[in-house]
């Protein structure tokens, strides 16, 4: 089980990196409009 | 003909938006901004517009697709969410107003959304909100992972090198939901110690800096007399569950105010003012002075109080005595500022401008009835006070009484009843619920201003309703049809709305709705010398006579068709208890309509409903007493008193108050505005006046006062459902602190106990997202 004292290590600093992807996308405006970007892709674009 | 009555109905006041045109009107909702194309130098705009009438996703891409096509207008993008459009157009090109047209040209209206300088740092908070949230989320989840290998093992099957790393990675990641998520609570729970008062929020931060402070010390010195046991995923998720509630609070909030903004968002109010050398320019009515002379249009508000100095017309004066049926004015008459001109442009002299006129009387005392109200106290907050103190002083006790034995584990014991009684489930007693009605109330079209009005309205004992708009429909209605023998009722209605298409008079409008609604085919008589005479009818000559048989034998050409009041048509007046109008030709009586207002087709179940709940209900109305009396009597309401002042509503609302009732106002016009304001609990109609909704409790979108006892019935049974939550915890809480106390409960069992506790109470509110009344449900 030594492998644990690398894996729970590596686990923390995966969840500070996705931390930091959740960060960018708020900041970014990524959540602010959920409903009408998913219904632009259907529409005809010219 | 036809079509020529209907667009003249339909055109909007156009003139009104060409005010938005000035530059330093449109920067009110505009920002410039840079032109992406190197090849034209042309300084581009981006405004801001709310819409109104989205139905569908289509809706949005039919407005893209039409003001893309709109010359000047470079790119538009419309949020069907949030029901707004940013448009970007070419100042040199086009027009504020016209882009409101073409807009309005495709069927939808939009408004100026008036940009607030604080919009920008809304727009960031919210984002700071929902990143605490997400931070706490996040670091729960993780959290539970590695707390979770305990949950399923025996003290000891775990090695304490392994275990102690998983502390350590559980410590480092509640680190940011310590710090950084909850934040506000601690902040909160100083503000409130320094003005000396106890809210929620001080148990709660308590709870968080102990809870951790005890699990911290169990990670790094897990041989010391804290124990070695962590209560990281209790805090987390108690973090978590918390400010889930707060941002769904705050969402539904805006939207509320979203919806009040889309309401109160018109074009800046401005008139025609005569310049010295007489012609007439459009200016804001703050600009207006005592003694200019103005020109009001046709459906246009008077801006302020005045004299005619030229023209007549018929004035439309309910929103400010609440009677509905238009009042003639003629030369030298008083006009009222806030009443419609309805029939003709006519000049007037400003005596009274602003604050002095009626109708900013009636503003203010809206205002000051608002601030008046008194302030609700919270439920959870009165609970809060007493619930701390009892904690404080049992801990207090339990370290008091090991401390000569053992200074160790008195401050532990201490320590354990303080995290064991985490006030997690008492916190989220009351908001969890109040959310979860108010979501339920959102998906019926009843908006909430302030959440708290759910605790007024379950416990009110008597309701006062207003009649025109909110019992009524604000329309007038043709109710019965008296025929001449030999002609058909609907050939006496297609006779009468031959005549009645060229007026704009009200009930001339219900005669050509009748028409329309019985699906009667389009009269084909042309008629000559079209004469209005204002408060007495209308007349004409024919033209050319009907192609249909029935109408044959009345529409002679040549003949004289007459509409109007009894004298008007030359014949005796046979009711006059009921409002009644007449068709005539040459030869004397045709046909007698009786009129009503139309009452909404669900009120008297409504009422009935309410009286089943024992509550006592009141009509206070501004209009004439045989209207209110009619009304009153076709739906069952038994006390009701007419030509109510805005004044007289009040003092019988304070009368009542000083009886100690709870009243739930529901009202509409302008003129309800300060009872609205002062009631217990209040209801507005969507359709009414923007600054009585402003002032109203609850606003029903749909204007459906069907759904009131359904309301009131569901906010009985969301402060049931406080009452059980707030029991629950207190039980949960008396049973483990004794536990603690004696050092029975271990420390698992406590988080444990801990984690049930919140769900429960938050799978107990969950209950009320679903309207109570979900089987009478016709609309959804």
């Amino acid at each position: 089980m030594d492998i644990l004292f690398v894996l729970i290590p590596l686990s923390v600093i995966m969840a500070l990196v996705v931390l930091g992807g959740l960060w960018w996308a708020i900041y970014r405006g990524q959540f602010e409009d959920i409903e009408d970007e998913g219904k632009r892709i259907l529409e005809d674009d010219d | 003909m036809l079509t020529n009555t209907f667009s003249a109905e339909d055109t909007p006041s156009n003139a009104a938006w060409t005010i938005l045109d000035t530059e330093d009107q449109w920067q009110a909702f505009s920002k410039p901004i840079a032109n992406q194309d190197i090849q034209s130098s042309q300084q581009l705009v981006q405004s801001d517009l709310l819409l109104d009438g989205l139905r569908c996703a289509a809706c949005s891409g039919i407005i893209e697709q039409g003001l893309k096509s709109t010359p000047g207008i470079v790119s538009a993008r419309v949020s069907m969410s949030k029901k707004r459009a940013v448009v970007v157009w070419s100042p040199s090109a086009t027009l504020p107003s016209k882009i409101l047209t073409a807009i309005h040209d495709l069927g939808y209206s939009a408004f100026p959304a008036t940009q607030h300088e604080d919009d920008l740092a809304s727009l960031q908070k919210q984002r700071a909100a929902f990143w605490r949230w997400m931070v706490s989320g996040f670091c729960m989840m993780q959290v539970m992972m590695y707390a979770s290998p305990t949950y399923f093992t025996t003290p000891g099957e775990i090695s304490s090198d392994i275990l102690h790393l998983l502390n350590w990675a559980s410590w480092l990641l509640s680190l940011p939901v310590l710090l950084f998520s909850s934040s506000a609570f601690f902040s909160n729970a100083l503000r409130d110690l320094k003005q000396k008062q106890i809210s929620m929020d001080l148990p709660v931060a308590l709870g968080i800096i102990i809870t951790f402070i005890v699990s911290s010390a169990a990670t790094f010195d897990p041989s010391g007399w804290w124990g070695s046991t962590v209560y990281f995923d209790s805090l987390t998720m108690f973090v978590f569950f918390l400010l889930s509630a707060r941002l769904v609070e705050v969402k539904l909030h805006r939207k509320t105010l979203g919806a009040l903004d889309n309401l109160a968002s018109r074009i800046p109010e401005n008139t025609e003012r005569q310049n010295p050398d007489g012609t007439f320019a459009r200016v804001l009515n703050t600009k207006l002075k005592v003694g200019d002379i103005v020109r009001v249009q046709i459906g246009e508000a008077f801006p302020a109080d005045g004299k005619i100095i030229s023209g007549n017309t018929s004035v439309d004066e309910s929103l400010l005595t609440g009677e509905s049926t238009p009042i003639q004015k003629n030369l030298n008459d008083d006009v009222i500022a806030g009443s419609y001109n309805l029939r003709q442009p006519v000049c007037i002299t400003l005596n009274t401008i602003g604050e002095s006129t009626k109708y900013g009387q009636i503003v203010n005392l809206i205002n000051n009835a608002a601030v008046e109200k008194p302030r609700l106290s919270k439920l959870a907050d009165r609970v809060a006070r007493p619930f701390l103190i009892f904690v404080m002083l049992s801990a207090a006790i339990a370290a008091a009484l090991l401390w000569n034995i053992d200074h160790g584990r008195a401050l532990m014991t201490a320590a354990a009843v303080l995290i064991v009684t985490c006030p997690c489930a008492l916190s989220l007693a009351t908001p969890a619920a109040m959310l979860a009605s108010a979501s339920a109330f959102v998906k019926r079209g009843i908006l909430i201003k302030r959440i708290q009005a759910i605790e007024n309205i379950a416990d009110v004992d008597t309701i006062i309703f207003d009649k025109t708009g909110t019992l009524t429909e604000d329309h007038i209605q043709i109710k019965t049809i008296v025929t001449k023998a030999g002609l058909t009722e609907s050939a006496a209605l297609t006779l009468a709305t031959a005549i009645a298409q060229h007026s704009m008079h009200p009930i001339s409008r219900a005669l050509v709705n009748a028409h329309k609604a019985n699906d009667l085919p389009s009269p084909e008589i042309e008629l000559n010398d079209i004469e209005e005479t204002s408060g007495a009818g209308i007349s004409a000559t024919i033209k050319s006579g009907a192609a249909d048989v029935s109408l044959l034998e009345h529409s002679a050409v040549g003949n004289e068709l007459k509409l109007g009041s009894a004298i008007f048509c030359g014949i005796a007046e046979t009711n006059t208890s009921t409002q009644q109008v007449y068709l005539a030709n040459k030869q004397g009586w045709l046909a007698t309509f009786t009129l009503q207002e139309a009452i909404k087709h669900n009120a008297a179940l409504a009422i009935a409903s309410l009286k089943e709940a024992k509550l006592a209900i009141e009509l206070l109305s501004g209009d004439r007493s045989s209207a209110v009396e009619n009304t009153a009597n076709q739906i069952g309401i038994t006390q009701f008193q007419s030509a109510c002042s805005p004044e007289d509503k009040l003092l019988r609302l304070q009368a009542l108050k000083r009886e100690g009732k709870k009243v739930l106002m529901v009202g509409d016009g302008l003129n309800d505005g300060p009872i609205l304001a002062s009631a217990h609990v209040s209801i507005a109609m969507g359709k009414g006046v923007p600054l009585t909704l402003a002032h109203a409790d609850y606003v029903f979108l749909n204007g459906d006062i069907s759904q009131i006892p359904h309301l009131i019935r569901h906010a009985k049974q969301t402060m049931r459902i406080i009452k059980e939550n707030i029991a629950w915890a207190i039980v949960y809480n008396l049973i483990s602190i004794p536990l603690a106390f004696f050092g029975i409960l271990s420390a698992w069992l406590a988080g444990l106990g801990m984690a049930v506790s919140s769900l429960i109470v938050v799978a107990n509110a969950l209950r009320l997202t679903k309207f109570a009344s979900s089987e009478t449900d016709t609309h959804s």
